[in-house]
């Protein structure tokens, strides 16, 4: 099942064979059925589902619905998940989380992490980037994020404090990154479609 | 109990165990910005008490006070910490 | 496994924390970012990730034994695992140290 060779570095999708990792998952599925504990058809709809659901379309959403109205985000940072209740988001589908979203400033720019394992907004993101989950970001970028930012191509000025989030109880963040200027009076979904994924986790400007 | 505001320093400890006081953030001063209520307790929950809780905050530490002199002064990093990490600073 | 264990008990001894508690660690090199990343890599990680929430859904562990299952794989083994293996490791611990699939009467 391991190999006998020894590594530092995290080059890891490489250590199992993936037909390795996929018979065991075979061979998981298989005994869960027998016990009853699930279905084939239950392991189908649970993918399609977070497929459908999980999407930055949704953050994009908020963040365009916040730049346009700023009783909408006052509320969104004051308290995330009613804020997306009034859109039709709903993020405890899974598990009860709390949302705090954190606003970028002229004098500040906020990046989200979760360095213990993967905690990550996956209703307002979608599946989550293998980068934001690898040993390298949780490593450095709560002791160095310019020079991780600087790996995506995002300079935030020397004189721009950086307040970086590690998501380590039940909450998840999501940065609303500041209006992009020339904007003005396009409609929400021009805004929304200008919001990127990473511009939310704060790894990007927008 | 804490709020927003206090400045706290976060319990030096190294359980064998799970919990989610990061090891980089252990006796370390900082400043409570945010009063999360109570969330399920990871720590206890992580032994099988499925109902533990407790109340936890986020806390906002200064770079220098994590890093030292070896990270940029002009950032900080925030943790939403569990009550019992945490005493007065 | 022998030949790994000396470097596991070093991992350990050297480490204040268990492997995954990473925050600050050097060492792991400059980021790898795939463009256009497929939501999963390959069909079993799709099933991995279904079976982790099905599993949470009906009770059979709470998300932080599954965190500590996680967290508990020995340290080699931890950074050498690409993201849904370790999550793969995780739910058979679990599976076999509750005897999930022991019993028929949940």
């Amino acid at each position: 099942m391991t190999h006998d060779h020894d590594h530092g570095e995290g080059h890891g999708h490489v250590h199992e064979t993936s037909a390795g990792a996929s018979n065991r998952v075979k061979a998981l599925v298989a005994d869960l059925e027998r016990a009853g504990m699930m279905t084939e058809a239950e392991l189908d709809a649970v993918i399609e589902t977070f497929l459908v659901h999980a999407q930055p379309a949704n953050g994009a959403r908020a963040i365009a619905r916040a730049w346009l109205d700023d009783g909408f985000r006052a509320r969104l940072l004051a308290d995330g998940n009613a804020a997306l209740a009034e859109i039709g988001i709903d993020l405890t589908h899974w598990s009860p989380v709390t949302l705090r979203v954190v606003a970028n400033e002229p004098a500040r720019h906020n990046v989200i992490v979760c360095t213990l394992c993967s905690c990550y907004p996956l209703a307002l993101l979608g599946p989550s980037p293998t980068w934001y989950k690898s040993a390298a970001y949780r490593s450095r970028v709560v002791r160095d994020p310019r020079s991780v930012l600087a790996e995506f191509g995002t300079t935030v000025d020397a004189d721009v404090e950086i307040v970086v989030w590690d998501s380590t109880a039940e909450v998840r963040y999501l940065v609303l990154p500041q209006r992009p200027s020339g904007t003005e009076g396009a409609p929400e979904a021009e805004l929304a479609a200008l919001v990127t994924r990473n511009g939310m986790i704060g790894t990007a400007l927008v | 109990m804490f709020a927003i505001g206090d400045r706290v320093r976060t319990k030096v400890m190294n359980p064998s165990g799970h919990t989610r006081l990061p090891a980089y953030l252990r006796g370390r001063p900082g400043v409570v910005v945010w009063d999360l209520g109570p969330l399920p307790f990871a720590d206890a929950r992580a032994a099988g008490d499925v109902a533990a809780s407790q109340r936890a905050f986020t806390v906002r530490f200064a770079n220098p006070d994590v890093w030292g002199t070896d990270a940029d002064p002009h950032g900080s990093v925030c943790a939403d910490l569990y009550a019992s990490y945490l005493e007065p600073e | 496994m022998t030949g790994i264990d000396p470097l596991r008990d070093a991992l350990t001894e050297a480490h204040m924390s268990r492997i995954h508690d990473l925050g600050g660690a050097h060492g792991f090199g400059p980021l790898k970012i795939e463009s256009d990343e497929p939501p999963f890599h390959h069909e079993w990680e799709a099933r991995v990730f279904a079976i982790n929430r099905l599993l949470l859904r009906a009770r059979c562990y709470t998300l932080d034994e599954f965190r500590d299952a996680v967290e508990r794989m020995p340290p080699v083994e931890y950074l050498a695992a690409s993201y849904y293996e370790k999550w793969l490791h995780g739910i058979e611990t679990l599976v076999r140290e509750k005897g999930l699939t022991d019993v028929r009467d949940r």
